[in-house]
């Protein structure tokens, strides 16, 4: 269980954290979502013990990252969006370095060595140099590398930056078998649709601030407490927004090609309001869609103010 | 026991392929010819050498041979250490070491051992030219081994203020140019400062002023060319026919101080002064290092 109480972190004056509260309990992937610039990295930093907080605590399993951070790098593993290899290294030797540095040696560490590699699809690089690897190949190497000592929590920092769409899909379902290997882990990342199709829970970083966590259905449906219904209705246009303009929940209305949309503030139940009230009014409705909110909305919904004291 | 793994990646990776084998072998043939081109300056090899053997040619070989390894020591060990910790933060491979159970002190240990055993290799690989000198006598076994003993612990100390300052500077030029200076200031430093406390001593004391090598050992020590005095074979040589012996006369000038020494103090050579600050400083600076490297600990 991943904890992080009242975290802030100042560069400078520059406020980059701004007390984040977040939990991420044992066996959660847990999206962490933010444009450029958000805090997403410095507050994985922080967690993985690369950066001090300037106050506030992470607790990994009750241990206080500050404080024993050796204790707590034996249950975590961490992969930077930018990281270097040693071109100069094969990539067994590459993974018996990052084993030693934990500790494992021997026929464990080629045990381990055997088994992430064929976890991570590059068992016959195994006696290839790692400059010759491509970059997508290199990120899943550099994945097996924060695997080496087992860790029960690992933070993947953009791990599918880069990537073409075909390594983006490799590294999705490597992701997928840790899920089933039951590791709580932490991931940013910029693909959206992405992450909803991978995580149990999100949390979305604006401005150094937390601006929603939970379950990606839970977010989503708090969000979609003000969605779109677009109505098409085969005649009585008119007759049609004059009803719908004298309801209260209806925010916006306008008409785009003979469909109405409408922005409505509620959720389900306001949809079958409205709906029944048409019908009752006898407007002949042809369809009736509510836009369902992509993460990708809620996302663009919940750091649109980041976004405008950016501008 | 097992091996510091950044040490034994090091090994590894930098002792690999054509490159270690070739540059030894440089290093060596480059020995070789100083040491020829010396012997044939000094009509050594001269078909038509009326002067016959001349025994103190081999020492003066000999000295010269040290100092050139002595200045090599200070030239290459800052030049791999100095971009050890930068080097690998450049290449963004720093965190991902930093990440892993292994405490900084330990990463930095290995980086200053990988350095000295580079020296080492270099300087042991060179023995069979420095053992030319045993064919003309003058020089033993033990005064060989002293002399690498205390190679050893200058390039203990040079290895700890590179890796000290390649864990201060981000960048590897900036640690490249303030180990440099870093390790000049410590080495001719206390020279400036004698002279100054001469020059003070001399001007402000009424009676004939009269040194001691307490005041010598007491300015001196950080310097380890002042340590180096004491393998340098200054008897005779200040005057040969050569020119003048710079260090030659500084070596003797302290050996003469050292035989009116009566205490204690005479014990402590100037090798053994200078090893032993050798030995606390680099102990100072890897602590200090490994608090910097601490991510923990550090600011930013």
């Amino acid at each position: 269980m991943v904890v992080v109480e009242n975290l802030t972190k100042k560069f400078k004056g520059t406020l980059a954290v701004d007390r984040l509260n977040m939990e991420i309990p044992e066996g959660e992937i847990y999206g962490f979502v933010g444009a450029n610039g958000a805090g997403k990295t410095t507050t994985m930093r922080i967690i993985a013990g690369l950066l001090a907080p300037t106050s506030g605590r992470v607790l990994i399993d009750g241990i206080d990252v500050s404080k024993e951070p050796l204790k707590v790098k034996e249950r975590m593993g961490y992969m930077p969006d930018f990281f270097g290899v040693y071109d100069d290294l094969k990539v067994s030797e590459y993974m018996a370095f990052y084993a030693g540095l934990q500790g494992i040696y021997g026929a464990k560490c080629i045990e381990l060595t055997h088994s992430l590699l064929e976890l991570v699809r590059l068992t016959h690089k195994k006696d290839a140099y790692v400059d010759t690897l491509s970059r997508g190949m290199k990120q899943r190497l550099c994945l097996a590398r924060s695997l080496i000592h087992d860790p029960e929590f690992l933070i993947l920092d953009e791990p599918a930056s880069g990537l073409d769409p075909r390594a983006r899909v490799e590294m999705k379902e490597i992701l997928k078998e840790l899920r089933s290997m039951g590791k709580t882990v932490l991931i940013s990342s910029h693909i959206l649709p992405e992450l909803s199709e991978l995580c149990t829970s999100i949390g979305i970083i604006d401005a150094g601030r937390l601006v929603a966590s939970g379950s990606v259905a839970n977010i989503t449906e708090k969000l979609s407490q003000s969605g779109l219904i677009k109505i098409k209705v085969a005649e009585k246009e008119e007759e049609a927004v004059k009803i719908l303009m004298e309801m209260p929940e209806i925010a916006e209305l306008s008409s785009v090609a003979g469909v109405l949309e409408v922005k409505v503030n509620g959720g389900e139940d306001v949809y079958v309001r409205i709906l029944k009230t048409l019908v009752g009014n006898e407007i002949p409705v042809v369809s009736f869609h509510p836009e369902e909110s992509s993460l990708e909305a809620v996302f663009m919904k919940l750091t649109e103010g980041g976004d405008q004291n950016e501008n | 026991m097992r091996i510091n793994p950044v040490l034994q990646k090091d090994l590894k990776t930098k002792l690999r392929g054509w490159r270690a084998p070739v540059l030894i072998s440089c290093y060596i043939v480059l020995l070789a010819i100083v040491l020829i081109l010396y012997f044939a300056g000094s009509d050594m090899l001269s078909f038509y050498n009326v002067s016959g053997f001349n025994p103190r040619l081999a020492v003066n070989a000999y000295n010269i041979l040290t100092v050139f390894q002595f200045a090599l020591l200070f030239i290459a060990v800052p030049a791999i250490t100095a971009t050890s910790i930068s080097g690998e933060r450049e290449r963004q491979t720093l965190d991902l070491m930093l990440v892993t159970k292994t405490p900084p002190r330990k990463i930095i240990i290995g980086k200053i051992v990988i350095s000295i055993a580079h020296t080492m290799l270099l300087l042991i690989s060179s023995m069979p030219v420095l053992g030319v000198v045993f064919f003309f006598g003058g020089i033993g076994v033990a005064d060989i081994a002293k002399l690498l003993l205390f190679y050893i612990f200058t390039a203990f100390f040079v290895a700890s203020s590179g890796v000290f300052f390649s864990t201060l500077f981000r960048r590897n030029i900036t640690a490249i140019i303030t180990t440099y200076l870093f390790l000049g200031f410590i080495t001719f430093g206390p020279f400036i400062l004698f002279l100054i406390h001469m020059y003070i001593k001399e001007t402000t004391t009424a009676i004939a002023y009269s040194l001691s090598y307490a005041e010598i050992l007491g300015i001196l020590f950080p310097s380890p060319v002042f340590g180096f005095t004491s393998f340098y074979f200054s008897a005779a040589s200040d005057y040969y026919g050569y020119g003048y012996d710079l260090w030659g006369s500084v070596a003797m000038y302290i050996d003469g101080y050292i035989a009116q020494e009566t205490g204690i103090l005479r014990l402590l050579k100037p090798w053994i002064a200078n090893g032993l600050f050798s030995i606390i400083a680099s102990i100072l600076l890897i602590l200090l290092s490994a608090a910097i490297l601490n991510p923990i600990k550090r600011k930013r």
